[in-house]
């Protein structure tokens, strides 16, 4: 048998698929022994390659750490979810309400009671603030992830896709009641916000540098993270819209 | 009595933060030890670590009852530890300047190379970690994998999306360079007994 390569006594070592005879071989041939005894220390050596110790509590300290994040993944899970069905409440106080307004304009009646119209639009003003705020919370940590991103280096953007690609339907809902109500202003951020999301949404799981600094740029042109922080700030502490036309809207 | 793994487990998917709590304080050192031999760096390392239980709390519903929660936990660490490899673009980095390295063999070359007694000198630690430094990003996850978490070729090569041939290769190949960092350490007469 000729003597071992490299490779026959690195497959040796770990036990791998190896021709048979090499056992015997290492046993009868004195300088393929000494080749394999090299090799085989120097990987024992890089067994004891050093790994710096942690101390006992170093679990405590990544719990503390973690929990914030599991804390926001929790409530914006739970929040994705109610934003829906809030979202699929206001849909229906829109069009109900669209349809009953609807039916009344085709017969003029000038003794329509004005509380039955008002009702769904006074509720849905209301509820569209308490969600709005909510969605935009989620989507200003979405932004933030790539905002925040070091454009000289691909983006892994996996959770920010699947929380935009979640973000993308309430978020187009949400503007059209505000649009509807007439609260133009969010439906303004809203509208900017949406193609924002669905690029995110459609994005692969990584961004390249180029796509990850363009994307930047636009959040930043627009003016994104301001514009959300400032409607947000306002949705959680809402003070009564003075709508002048809101009675000249009722029938 | 303490929680088993698997019942925290059950208890984490029940939305029981506590139970989870106790699966991240159990395995937490052990993936930082992985992490760290992966990316080679503290802070990567306890960044992984991070990342390694964010994604499994996300995924736990995928967990398999039968499967031992370790041993899932430590391969999304090693995946973490890819994608952060890749993400900073360290498979072509090659960190020691050779120079430095030609001095520090040199200076230990004229010691007496028995290898445990080098294992304590921590002077020897540093070059092994500088020769591991030296490994491509490719060939230090390989080698890594192979050597340390024993992880067979085929699984290597699926794991680093190459051939099992090219896997093979790439192991062979870092074994090569620690070979040519480490021997001047490790040279003596073979004994057989």
């Amino acid at each position: 048998m000729p003597h071992l390569t490299e490779e026959q006594l690195v497959s040796h070592y770990y036990q791998d698929d190896e021709p048979k005879g090499v056992p015997e071989h290492l046993g009868a041939c004195a300088d393929c022994f000494a080749q394999y005894e090299t090799i085989r220390r120097v990987l024992m050596l890089v067994a004891e390659a050093p790994v710096p110790e942690r101390s006992d509590d170093y679990g405590t300290q990544i719990w503390n750490r973690l929990r914030w994040k599991l804390g926001s993944d929790r409530r914006r899970k739970a929040g994705w979810i109610s934003g829906l069905a809030v979202a699929a409440a206001l849909a229906v106080a829109f069009f109900a309400g669209h349809f009953w307004r609807a039916k009344h304009e085709v017969v003029p009646i000038a003794t329509t009671p004005p509380s039955v119209t008002a009702l769904p639009r006074d509720h849905s003003d209301r509820i569209l603030l308490l969600v709005v705020g909510d969605h935009l919370d989620s989507t200003e940590s979405v932004l933030l992830e790539v905002a925040n991103a070091d454009p000289q280096k691909n983006l892994d953007i996996e959770n920010e896709r699947r929380r935009a690609g979640e973000l993308v339907a309430t978020n187009r809902i949400y503007r059209q009641t505000a649009t509807q109500n007439g609260n133009e202003r969010i439906a303004s951020v809203l509208a900017d916000l949406e193609p924002v999301l669905i690029e995110i949404s459609h994005a692969g799981t990584t961004l390249s540098s180029n796509e990850l600094a363009e994307l930047q740029k636009r959040i930043e042109a627009k003016g994104l993270l301001f514009k959300v922080r400032v409607i947000s700030a306002e949705t959680s502490n809402p003070t009564p819209r003075k709508d002048n036309d809101r009675e000249s809207n009722r029938i | 009595m303490e929680l088993t793994d698997l019942a925290a487990v059950s208890r984490a998917r029940g939305g029981d933060a506590d139970a989870f709590r106790t699966l991240v304080e159990r395995h937490s050192r052990a993936i930082f030890r992985v992490a760290y031999r992966m990316t080679g760096n503290e802070h990567d390392a306890d960044d992984v670590v991070q990342e390694t239980f964010l994604r499994a709390y996300r995924q736990i519903d995928r967990f398999e009852e039968r499967a031992n929660f370790g041993t899932w936990v430590h391969r999304i660490a090693i995946n973490c530890s890819l994608d952060l490899l890749r993400s900073r673009g360290r498979h072509e980095k090659h960190r020691v300047n050779d120079s430095e390295d030609g001095e520090m063999i040199r200076e230990f070359e004229s010691t007496d190379p028995q290898p445990d007694r080098l294992l304590l000198s921590a002077e020897l630690q540093q070059h092994v970690v500088s020769a591991l430094d030296r490994l491509s990003g490719n060939e230090r996850t390989a080698f890594m994998l192979r050597h340390f978490e024993g992880m067979p070729v085929e699984e290597i090569g699926r794991t680093l999306g190459i051939q099992v041939n090219a896997a093979k290769h790439t192991i062979f190949r870092a074994v090569r360079k620690l070979r040519e960092s480490l021997e001047p350490f490790v040279r003596s007469t073979p004994c057989r007994t």
